[in-house]
């Protein structure tokens, strides 16, 4: 290990674009601020078309733009009709059910793992990794015939018991790494001092771990929220959730109440990871996002 | 065997605001020598470094090499070998590719560039170690193969980040010993940069002693002791005897004392006297004597550090090691300033307290 | 003198009690993992197991008894099977590779410090919570031939009719699904890889600058090694789910041959029921891959957590 050294806090930030003037030629600023352009282009292009379409009316080939702005998309999702309202609603739920049910599963795991070493953490640590990276589809087919069994199939209760699969994983990786950073020594203090276990995860614990409590809900809800295929598998169709009827609508020809529909499926999921942003960098916001 | 020529070297960092790093910066440093930039953090040194190295452009001024000017050539081709501070071996490198490195960027062969990292190696003293990966090294180790690692392309200048701050004490001596007997054995240029005044004296046949990115005093070790450039330069290596007076000819007045100094190039009029605490004698009456009294004592068995008062002013006076008994606490004797000891410097009005700093 | 206590019962009970608080320590961790593990083993490790016995056609459950190899054989002397399997690995080396180099590309670039470096890293970020679904309608949007590019090719003559727009989606090469994994996934590894980047700095590349190496080399021998943890890392995850994932295949795929998720769903649903096995076969098999790249990727992620 290197010994501790003391930097020299010699330059200022100033230094760093200074520097850079140093690095880059002048074809290779060039370079850079093109790369960036496209950057934003790219990353943009998909979600513009979607933009359009939706508040499109009549919008034919091979026209740039619609020949006439509309809200028709718009109304017809907030309209009884369109069953938008009470896919919003069903998916809802389910998504808050199963968070919950993650949440209180998983933040005593995230403790465990985060705090403690034990024989067999590897295998833990598998088992908490494995069912984000293994697909749902290979998993649920599996499963499904229990389900179906015990009456599950086809139920709100079964769509929302298959989708712990997918958010518990998260929630316990969220809260394992809130846990990893957290001292326990805030609470044998507070025992010392005379509070009790309830109080003290009232008042010491849970307001520490609460920011990742919120995050690893959030994560959740936002999975449970974008689920496809296990719903469609395990509710034959019978339970129709936002995304089962945002591809049903994807399949037909009404471009516009498509790209609506997407816009109310995209809202919740930026809106949320908007806000975990400022909880999370790097790697593990990177991969909350990944199985959305 | 290259002479470094820096010509009215001057960097400006732009930012929020704009700061003057270096300014207008003159030093010649001659072929083979071995020179500190030494300085409290912030004043200029390393960036000054850097700019050599190319890492960094000039705003103004010049860089020559041999008398060439290299300022528009890249860092790459310059052949400014730079060790850093923290070592910085490519830690998915094996010791011997990162001693080799440098030959690889240039296409040497592979049985040329074994033999010459072999000889590199048995240089820094790590012979064997070509397999060995970073991770299993110490530091002393790992600054050794940094430095095997500058050396190998033979480089026209040496530079060293603080090249004795990480080490512990023996480990120092060790290094020291090593740079030494390698800059003298290939007679490289060698600049380093240090915040630490005793780095800089064991190591350097010059210091270049900066503040706030000007130049304060280019000399021998020495001069910074005997003949320092300012009050502040003199406090920097530790200097601590002061008196605030006026010159008179040959005559310093002050509230205090009235002393016979050396005919000093300085003109009449508000100046600062200063002295080692070497060089003051206790308990000896004559020329430029003035009675003291003694606060207190440290005795360090090799010698002994004395704190008198003249009036207000303490100052400190280093006697042998029989002096503890010669000279008790709370006694009045005489305090010698011999006057071939003695040194002016222009009074400064607000003194910069630099706290030392000691790793 | 010894008095005589009635020392059995107190040290009897002092045991117990002592016992008792032993076991609640013992036991405090498992307790605090049983809720999650049964609800992971139970509902993903029982799926996998079940799936795992459909496959060789047995589940006493449904009164099926009849172990064999056979979804196995079918499928594996299967054309369209394998097909799927070529399709399928197509997509995923072909998305992980392109994501991977456009990450790196567009990391080195993030990384500098120059005027629009915030908005651009911001907007690079943005697509990351976007759902994959939301990702494929806005590719169709985009790509389908009579989609907003082929509308732009005939505003500048290069077409006449949407039939001249060279299909995209649904075509043979794939190149909408792959289009929509990259564009998803290139900013997932940039993230990581600016991040790995950022906190590196640009010091060994100073000190490969001052040994000689020009801008080639530091890629080469500086920048990349130093990067590699990290892109083999983003890989495997990328991989996994481009070869796993049913949605984006299932709206951009082509008829035939099909992604192989899409494939096994298939299976799963034809209406006649003998295709169970086989279904179950191929998921297996999609898992059983992936499986094994989970456990590269755990063993990679230990290696390079020491080294950090």
């Amino acid at each position: 290990m290197l010994p501790e050294f003391e930097t020299e806090i010699e330059e200022p930030s100033a230094v760093a674009i200074e520097s850079e003037e140093e690095r880059r030629s002048r074809t290779g600023r060039i370079f850079s601020y093109a790369v960036m352009i496209l950057i934003i282009v790219v990353i943009l292009a998909p979600i513009i078309p979607i933009f359009i379409w939706a508040f499109s009316g009549r919008w034919f080939y091979p026209d740039l733009l619609p020949e006439e702005f509309s809200l028709r998309a718009i109304k017809y999702i907030f309209s009884p009709a369109s069953k938008a309202a009470e896919a919003v609603l069903k998916g809802g739920s389910i998504a808050l059910i199963a968070t919950l049910l993650s949440l209180i599963v998983g933040i005593p795991a995230g403790r465990a793992i985060g705090l403690h070493d034990f024989r067999g953490k590897k295998l833990v640590l598998f088992l908490i990794l494995a069912p984000v990276i293994v697909p749902g589809l290979s998993v649920l087919m599996g499963i499904h015939v229990a389900f179906i069994r015990f009456g599950l199939a086809g139920t709100v209760g079964g769509v929302t018991l298959a989708h712990l699969i997918a958010t518990t994983p998260y929630v316990v990786m969220v809260m394992s790494s809130v846990f990893s950073n957290y001292d326990p020594e805030f609470e044998e203090q507070a025992r010392t001092l005379g509070a009790n276990v309830r109080k003290t995860f009232v008042h010491v614990t849970f307001p520490v771990i609460f920011p990742g409590v919120l995050v690893a809900g959030m994560f959740a809800f936002i999975i449970s929220w974008g689920q496809y295929i296990v719903t469609l598998l395990i509710s034959g169709g019978k339970v129709i959730t936002v995304p089962l009827l945002l591809v049903n609508f994807a399949s037909g020809a009404d471009k516009p109440v498509t790209a609506a529909l997407a816009l109310l499926f995209l809202a919740p999921s930026i809106v949320i990871i908007l806000i975990t942003s400022k909880y999370l960098t790097g790697e593990s916001a990177a991969l909350g996002g990944f199985g959305a | 065997m290259t002479e470094v020529l820096l010509r009215g070297l001057t960097k400006i960092f732009h930012g929020h605001e704009d700061v003057l790093a270096v300014n207008d910066l003159d030093l010649r440093i001659t072929s083979g020598q071995i020179t500190a930039l030494l300085g409290p953090s912030g004043c200029g040194k390393t960036t000054t470094l850097k700019m050599i190295a190319g890492l960094l452009r000039p705003t103004e001024g010049d860089i020559l090499f041999e008398g060439e000017s290299i300022k528009g050539v890249p860092a790459e081709k310059r052949g400014a070998a730079m060790v850093f501070q923290n070592h910085l071996l490519f830690p998915y490198m094996s010791v011997g590719e990162n001693v080799g490195f440098g030959l690889k960027m240039r296409g040497v062969n592979k049985d040329e560039m074994q033999a010459r990292v072999s000889e590199m190696l048995d240089l820094v003293h790590l012979p064997g170690y070509e397999e060995r990966r970073p991770k299993q090294l110490s530091g002393g180790q790992s600054q050794r193969v940094a430095l095997a690692r500058a050396l190998i392309i033979g480089p026209t200048v040496l530079l060293l980040d603080e090249p004795l701050s990480n080490l512990d004490a023996h480990l120092r001596d060790e290094m020291r010993e090593l740079i030494l007997s390698i800059q003298r054995q290939l007679e490289i240029t060698t600049i380093f940069v240090t915040h630490d005044q005793e780095e800089s004296v064991v190591l350097a046949d010059r210091i270049a002693l900066m503040f706030e990115g000007v130049l304060q005093q280019y000399d021998e070790p020495d001069s910074f002791y005997e003949r320092p450039v300012s009050k502040r330069a003199a406090m920097f290596f530790g200097g601590v005897n002061f008196i605030d007076g006026t010159k008179e000819g040959g005559h310093l007045k002050s509230e205090l004392v009235d002393l016979e100094v050396p005919n000093v190039d300085i003109p009449d009029g508000p100046v600062t006297l200063t002295i080692r605490p070497e060089n003051l004698a206790l308990g000896v009456d004559g020329k430029n004597s003035v009675e003291c009294y003694i606060r207190s004592h440290v005795y360090v068995g090799t010698h002994a550090r004395f704190k008198v008062q003249i009036g207000d002013a303490e100052f400190e006076v280093v006697g042998d090691a029989s002096s503890v008994r010669e000279f008790k606490d709370g006694e009045v004797v005489p305090l010698i300033f011999p006057t071939e000891k003695i040194w002016l410097v222009p009074q400064e009005e607000d003194a910069i307290e630099d706290v030392p700093e000691d790793d | 003198m010894e008095k005589s206590i009635p020392a059995s019962g107190i040290i009897s009970k002092t045991l117990r009690f002592e016992m008792f608080d032993e076991l609640r320590e013992r036991l405090h961790v498992p307790m605090l993992l049983l809720p999650a593990m049964v609800v992971i083993i139970v509902l993903f490790m029982g799926g996998l197991i079940m799936g795992l016995m459909q496959s060789f056609g047995y589940l006493p459950m449904i009164g099926k008894t009849d172990f064999n190899l056979n979804g196995y054989i079918n499928i594996l002397t299967d054309e369209s099977f394998l097909q799927s399997l070529a399709v399928t690995s197509w997509i995923g080396f072909a998305s992980t590779i392109t994501a991977t180099i456009l990450a790196i590309v567009t990391a080195l670039v993030l990384r500098q410090s120059m005027r629009g470096k915030r908005i651009t890293t911001f907007i690079y970020q943005l697509n990351v919570p976007v759902p994959h679904i939301v990702g494929a309608i806005g590719i169709i949007f985009l790509f389908s031939q009579s989609g907003l590019l082929s509308r732009c090719t005939t505003q500048f003559g290069l077409t006449q009719a949407p039939a001249d727009f060279p299909p995209m989606i649904y075509d043979k090469y794939s190149i909408g699904i792959i289009m929509e994994y990259v564009w998803k996934t290139m900013a997932f590894t940039g993230v990581i890889l600016l991040a790995v980047l950022q906190g590196l700095g640009e010091d060994y590349e100073d000190v490969a600058r001052t040994l000689g190496a020009n801008g080639w080399q530091r890629l080469r021998y500086v920048i990349i090694p130093l990067l590699m943890p990290g892109i083999l890392r983003s890989s495997i995850l990328v991989f996994a789910f481009a070869f796993g994932a049913f949605e984006i295949p299932f709206l951009l795929g082509q008829r035939y041959p099909r992604a192989l998720p899409v494939l096994s769903y298939e299976y799963y649903h034809d209406v006649d029921l003998g295709f169970r096995q086989e279904a179950m076969a191929t998921s297996m098999i999609i898992a059983g891959l992936i499986t094994i790249l989970i456990l590269i990727y755990m063993k990679l992620t230990e290696t390079y957590v020491r080294s950090d």
